[in-house]
């Protein structure tokens, strides 16, 4: 073929050139591009021409319809369209330009669907954020709700062991009491939950001592695991320091519910409790924890949800970290900068781990200080050479013998004991107490309303009495009122013997 | 004699124009997305009573969302406007007075009927308190997936055109 052959062919297949009268009847024709004879009207071609009358007769200078789709007797064609103004009419220019236009089309393609798929991404991140707002919001209501009814069942069933009871009444009131016991400690990680979720919930780091928790932590879980048939170990690294600074309660809390989690889905084996040495750098600790048990492990496909808040609601079989627990811990060490980390294999059991940066002090002395703080406050406290007596109310039998034994140990204090709000107020007139610790939680007559009558009364040595209130509902906002009602002090349930007797002492003194 | 009626079909893309049409032309739908580009013609000859017809021109636009960049020449001796929004994404619609302000002024104040489509993802009740919140003024709630409405609302544009000429 000669250069020109191969032209008139090129041009053939890709050009078209339509000569028509005013009234869209084909003159003539070059091409084949769309399927029409002389003598034909246009728009037979294809209906795209019916629509193009105004156009036509409008015309005064030519005009270009650009990639045009038509679908011609099962081909699909995408062409440019020129109408020029012509002697006898118009001329059309078809050009087919469909394999230039498809691969616009894939560019096209990709981009689309790209921003729509964002677009609905974000969509779908704002609903589940309002749905977890909602939770949060319900999760607060809730337990609020659940307060009251659980102190009455926990004082009903305080004074119903208290009254002539048989051995087998006796057993069932122990159940009784351990449920009431169970369910307020899901209150308790409930609330914080919803605290670290509305942002709520600040560390509070304070320097303590990291051994001696662990031996607390390996006394109590030594004690249920035993009773379930399992092993308890605990191991820690030569490297791992005696005193660290951190959040002591939410380390505890942490550590807690792991182990907790682990007993309880654990029926044969052991249970172990690991504090590794990750690294120091300056006067930083990286330390790495991990909880090992040989339950019946997490399948793949639920390790993501162990740690869902209410993942119970969704799964019907009992499985491991079903509650609040495991969403608490994750929750609470995201609050510290780590990260829970499982491995498990099913059948053959679970290791919960978390790395966790703490702070060491470097200097030297240090804790002779600390020691001798604390030291120079019991003394300043004892120079004075007398006991303190203290009114301690309080309904909880528990934390009743908790505190009663804290405060008992220090030899400092006289103590009376109530346990019903009525009585308080009768108490207090008839007896010059040095402080009441109280219970905000009462049964009857709460805390906080006891404190704003006392501050009424009109006798001098009452409205300058220290109250330090005890609560479980550690909200800031709580905490705030409560201190409002007149209260000295406030201390979140749970606390430790030091943070009691500082906070007691401190109000003694000023 | 049997009038020709262009009609052109506008909106953001991905929000169902080509399925409306495919619905209405054909009855037929696919869930697959083939992006249109440039502009698509079919056609479709309406019966309004027994000796009365239209013949629709449908032009299926490519979609976009600046109107303004849509090529004048397409407009070119439209009809009526069928404008397009998807019910399950604002961004196809917060800005809908706006956007039928412009298409008023580029097609000469033509006709047109506005359509939320793809009624079928969205529940009923949550479609309306929607739809009222961002105050969108709606003609037709159309699903191409399941064909409801969608025949009503080229059937009521087909209507206006008719008696329009
Ligand atoms: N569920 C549902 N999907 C739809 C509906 N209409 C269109 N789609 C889907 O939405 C996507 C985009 O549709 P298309 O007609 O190409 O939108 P266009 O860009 O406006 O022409 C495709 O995947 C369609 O299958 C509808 O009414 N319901
Ligand atoms: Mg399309």
């Amino acid at each position: 073929m000669t250069p020109e052959q191969y032209q008139k062919r090129f041009i053939e297949k890709h050009l078209q050139f339509i000569e028509l009268d005013t009234a869209g009847s084909v003159l003539q024709n070059t091409g084949r591009i769309l399927p029409i004879q002389k003598g034909q009207n246009i728009s037979e071609a294809h209906p795209f021409f019916e629509s193009l009358e105004p156009v036509f007769t409008a015309l005064d200078a030519p005009q270009s319809l650009h990639c045009v789709n038509l679908d011609l007797e099962g081909r699909e064609v995408i062409v440019d369209i020129q109408v020029h103004p012509a002697d006898k009419g118009f001329m059309l220019l078809v050009q087919d330009l469909t394999s230039h236009y498809t691969g616009y089309q894939a560019v096209a393609q990709e981009r689309n669907e790209s921003i729509i798929q964002e677009e609905l991404i974000v969509l779908k991140n704002a609903e589940l954020e309002e749905r977890e707002r909602f939770k949060n919001l319900f999760i607060q209501n809730f337990s609020h709700e659940l307060r009251n009814p659980l102190m009455s069942s926990m004082a009903i069933t305080r004074i119903l062991s208290e009254s002539p009871l048989n051995t087998e009444q006796q057993h069932l009131i122990e159940a009784l009491r351990e449920t009431n016991t169970h369910l307020k400690l899901m209150l308790e990680d409930t609330l914080s939950l919803s605290m670290i979720a509305s942002g709520k919930l600040e560390l509070k780091p304070v320097l303590f001592d990291l051994k001696k928790m662990l031996d607390v932590l390996s006394i109590t879980y030594k004690t249920k695991a035993v009773s379930k048939g399992l092993d308890f170990e605990l191991s820690s690294h030569e490297r791992v320091p005696q005193w660290v600074e951190a959040d002591r309660k939410r380390l505890f809390q942490v550590l807690t519910n792991l182990l907790d989690n682990a007993v309880k889905f654990t029926e044969q084996g052991k249970i172990t409790l690991e504090v590794g040495f990750n690294q120091q750098y300056a006067n930083k600790v990286n330390l790495h924890f991990s909880v090992t048990d040989t339950g019946k492990g997490i399948p793949e496909a639920k390790k993501n949800t162990v740690f869902e808040t209410y993942s119970q609601l969704t799964s019907p079989e009992k499985e491991q970290g079903t509650g609040l627990g495991l969403a608490l811990v994750k929750g609470l060490l995201t609050l510290m900068d780590s990260e829970i980390q499982l491995q498990s294999t099913v059948g053959k059991g679970s290791v919960f781990s978390f790395d966790l940066e703490v702070k060491v002090p470097v200097e030297s002395g240090w804790k002779a200080t600390l020691e001798k703080d604390a030291d120079s406050i019991r003394q300043k406290t004892t120079v004075r050479g007398r006991k303190y007596r203290v009114l301690l109310v309080e309904d909880d039998e528990r934390v009743l013998t908790v505190l009663f034994k804290m405060l008992m140990e220090t030899g400092q204090f006289y103590l009376d004991v109530l346990s019903d709000g009525a009585q308080v107020l009768e108490q207090v007139i008839e007896n010059p107490y040095d402080l009441i610790l109280m219970d905000i939680n009462l049964p009857n007559t709460r805390g906080d309303q006891l404190t704003r009558i006392i501050r009424e009364f009109p006798f001098k040595n009452v409205e300058r009495l220290p109250i330090i209130g005890i609560t479980a509902f550690a909200y800031e906002d709580h905490l705030k009122a409560y201190k409002a009602s007149g209260m000295n002090a406030v201390i979140p349930k749970p606390f430790e013997k030091e943070e009691l007797l500082d906070t007691i002492f401190s109000c003694l003194k000023s | 004699m049997q009038k020709s009626k262009k009609v052109v079909i506008l909106g953001h893309f991905g929000v169902g124009k080509t399925s409306l049409i495919r619905r209405f032309v054909s009855n037929q739908f696919s869930d697959q997305y083939k992006v249109t580009i440039g502009v698509h013609i079919s056609k479709k000859v309406v019966d309004l009573s027994d000796e009365d017809s239209v013949s629709l021109i449908l032009w299926d636009l490519e979609g976009t969302d600046r109107l303004e960049q849509i090529r004048e020449a397409y407009l070119l001796g439209t009809h009526g406007v069928i404008f397009v929004f998807d019910i399950n994404r604002p961004s196809t619609f917060q800005n809908l007075k706006r956007d039928l302000e412009t298409v008023k002024s580029k097609v000469q104040d033509r006709p047109t009927v506005v359509i939320g489509n793809k009624k079928d993802l969205v529940p009923e009740e949550e479609i309306s308190s929607l739809l009222e919140e961002h105050d969108i003024p709606y003609d037709y709630l159309t699903s191409a997936k399941t064909g409801e409405t969608v025949e009503e609302a080229f059937l009521h544009l087909a209507s206006i055109l008719h008696h329009d000429s």
